[in-house]
C-alpha cells in the first residue's frame, strides 16, 4: 500500500498513464445493530460496492482512493471464472488492510491510497465487481468513507520488436556477395571487432572526476550572488 | 640502459671476487646479510607479473631501474647530474621519477587488469612525490606522461595531438588519481588502436596495388561508426553489444565493400589519412578532461 501525505496528490510517474476505467460506486451500506428501524446504533462497519459495466471485466492494475476516517478497509473481488463463460465467485484480495495508525486519532485519515495488484492475494483478473468493506471501530469517527474511488486496468507490456530485427538479420543467410578483388571480410570484420572493442573499453572506463578546471572556490554560492 | 650503468661502489664486489674460498657457512651469511634472497624474489615476482617475451631484458630493466632507486636518495646524485655534488636540481630528479613511473607503465598490457591497476598506482605514487604539497600530479608531468605512452606505442604526434588536448592538463593543476589512471588507460587502449588501424589499413588495401580505394575505406569506417552509435538507450549493455556486433559481422562487412566498389565516392585514401579518420571515430568518444 502506498500511502501519501495529506492533499498531495500521488502521480504515478514511473508507470504508463492508464486512465482509470468507468465504474459505478454505490452508496455506502452502513451495517446495523439490532432492527433497522428502531437502533440507529452504528456498528462501524460499511460496505461500499464497486460494480463495472456489463459484459466488460478488467484486469486490475491498482485501485485508488482518498480516505475519510476509516480505520481498515478489506478488498473483495468477484472474478468470472473463464474469460466468457464459467461461473463468477467472490474471493477476498485484501484483509483489515490498515489505512489509520490508530483508529481514535486522525493519523492517516485523509491520506490518499493506492492498491496494487501485487499486494492483494489473489490474481484480480476478469473481475466484475468490487466490494470494499469499511471499519472504523473507533467512537470518535461516526461517519467514514472511501472517496474519489478510482480502478486502473492492467496493461500488457508491448513486446520488445526491436531486438528480432537485427537478430533474424545474423540468421538469414543472404546471397554470398561477390568478392572479386576485395579483401577478405573475415579478417577486416575481425580487425574492426577489435577496434570496436577497443574504443569500448576507453568509454567503460571513463571518469566522474574532475581536477576542479573551473571551480571557484565559494563565488558561485548562490547567497553571495543575490548580495551583488 | 647504457647510460645507467655504472660500477656500484659499495663492498660487494669486491666481497665477491675475494670470497671464493671461504666455506659454505660463511657463503650462506653472506647472502642473507646482502639481502640477496629478497632482491631475487621481488625480481622472481614482477616477472611472473609482467609476463615479458624478452625474461633476460626484462630482468636487466629490472635491475637497471632497482639500481636508479636506491642511487636517487636525496642525499647522493641521480645518473644523469651534470654537477658534481650540490643539489639534485629538482627538473632532473622529476624527469628521473618520469622514467621509472614510464618503465612501471609499460610492465603490464591494459588488458591484464589488476596488475595494470597496480602498476598504475605506482606510477602515480612514484610522480606525485616531486609534485606539489596539494596531494597530485602535477598538471606538466601528467601530460608529459601520456605524451611519452602515446609515442612508445607508436602513435605519430600529429595523430595524437587531438587525444592530447583532450586529455591534457595545465601546469599549474592538480592531477587526481582517477583521473590520472583514466588519461594513462585511455593513452595504453589509443596506442592499440591506432595500430590496429594501422593493420586493417594493410588489409583494406590490395598488396598488388598502390593506395586502397576511398570508397572501400569509408564503407569499411563507415561500419565501425555505425557499431559505435549504437544507441546507448535504455537497454541492457549485452543487447547493445549484441546489436553493435551483428552490424560488423563479416556478411555485413562483405555487403558494405561490395556496394562501395560500385557506388562509392573515387580516388584513393592513403594510411595517414586513413589513420586519421580512424583516430577521430575514437577520440570524438574521449571525455575532455575538466
Amino acid at each position: 500500500m502506498t500511502q501519501t501525505s495529506d492533499h498531495h496528490r500521488r502521480m504515478s510517474c514511473s508507470e504508463d498513464h492508464t486512465e482509470s476505467v468507468d465504474c459505478t460506486v454505490k452508496p455506502p451500506v452502513f451495517l446495523q445493530i439490532g432492527d433497522t428501524k428502531g437502533d440507529s446504533a452504528r456498528s462501524g462497519v460499511c460496505v461500499v460496492d464497486v460494480t463495472l459495466p456489463y459484459g466488460k471485466p478488467i484486469n486490475i492494475e491498482k485501485i485508488t482512493f482518498k480516505n475519510y476516517y476509516t480505520a481498515y478497509v478489506t478488498v473483495r473481488l468477484l472474478r468470472r471464472k473463464a474469460e466468457k463463460e464459467g461461473s463468477t465467485k467472490w474471493c477476498t484480495a485484501l484483509t483489515d488492510l490498515a489505512l489509520m495508525d490508530n483508529p481514535h486519532t486522525d493519523g492517516g485519515s485523509q491520506n490518499y491510497f493506492s492498491i496494487h495488484r501485487r499486494q492483494m492475494q489473489v490474481q484480480p483478473d476478469h473481475v466484475e465487481s468490487i466490494r470494499l468493506i469499511l471499519r472504523q471501530p473507533s467512537s470518535a469517527w461516526r461517519i467514514f468513507s472511501l472517496e474519489d474511488i478510482r480502478l486502473f486496468p492492467h496493461k500488457e507490456l508491448a513486446p520488445e520488436k526491436e531486438v528480432s530485427d537485427w537478430l533474424s538479420d545474423l540468421i538469414v543467410v543472404k546471397q554470398p556477395p561477390d568478392l572479386e578483388g576485395l579483401p577478405d571480410p573475415q579478417t577486416v570484420s575481425s580487425s574492426i571487432q577489435q577496434m570496436w572493442a577497443l574504443t569500448e573499453v576507453m568509454q567503460a572506463n571513463r571518469t566522474t572526476a574532475s581536477i576542479g578546471r573551473f571551480d571557484v572556490d565559494g563565488c558561485y554560492d548562490i547567497n553571495l550572488l543575490s548580495l551583488t | 640502459m647504457a647510460d645507467k650503468e655504472k660500477r656500484r661502489s659499495a663492498a660487494v664486489p669486491s666481497g665477491m671476487s675475494a670470497g671464493k674460498a671461504t666455506k659454505s657457512d660463511s657463503d650462506v651469511e653472506f647472502l642473507s646479510q646482502a639481502g640477496v634472497g629478497e632482491l631475487l624474489r621481488g625480481a622472481i615476482l614482477k616477472m611472473v607479473e609482467a609476463r615479458s617475451d624478452d625474461p633476460i631484458g626484462f630482468l636487466a630493466d629490472h635491475f637497471c631501474n632497482l639500481a636508479s632507486v636506491t642511487d636517487s636518495s636525496p642525499a647522493g646524485c641521480g645518473d644523469e647530474e651534470q654537477m658534481n655534488g650540490g643539489p639534485v636540481s629538482a627538473c632532473a630528479q622529476e624527469q628521473q621519477h618520469l622514467n621509472r613511473a614510464l618503465w612501471h607503465l609499460r610492465l603490464a598490457h591494459h588488458s591484464q587488469r589488476s596488475a595494470f591497476s597496480n602498476n598504475v598506482r605506482v606510477a602515480y605514487d612514484l610522480l606525485n612525490i616531486s609534485a606539489c604539497q596539494r596531494g597530485g600530479v602535477r598538471g606538466g608531468l601528467y601530460t608529459q606522461t601520456l605524451q611519452c605512452l602515446c609515442s612508445e606505442g607508436g602513435v605519430p604526434a600529429s595523430t595524437s595531438a587531438p587525444l592530447l588536448r583532450r586529455l591534457h592538463c595545465q601546469d599549474h593543476e592538480v592531477v587526481p588519481y582517477d583521473v590520472f589512471r583514466h588519461g594513462v588507460l585511455t593513452c595504453a587502449v589509443f596506442s592499440d588502436y591506432i595500430r590496429q588501424s594501422q593493420k586493417l589499413y594493410a588489409e583494406v588495401c590490395c598488396p598488388h596495388e598502390g593506395p586502397a580505394s576511398r570508397a572501400l575505406c569509408m564503407a569499411v569506417l563507415g561500419t565501425l561508426k555505425e557499431a559505435l552509435e549504437t544507441s546507448t538507450g535504455c537497454e541492457p549493455d549485452s543487447i547493445r553489444y549484441l546489436e553493435a556486433s551483428a552490424k560488423i559481422s563479416p556478411n555485413r562487412l562483405a555487403q558494405a565493400m561490395e556496394g562501395a566498389q560500385s557506388r562509392g565516392p573515387g580516388g584513393n585514401m592513403d594510411a595517414k589519412e586513413f589513420e586519421n579518420a580512424a583516430a577521430d571515430l575514437f577520440i570524438t568518444r574521449v571525455k575532455v578532461v575538466f
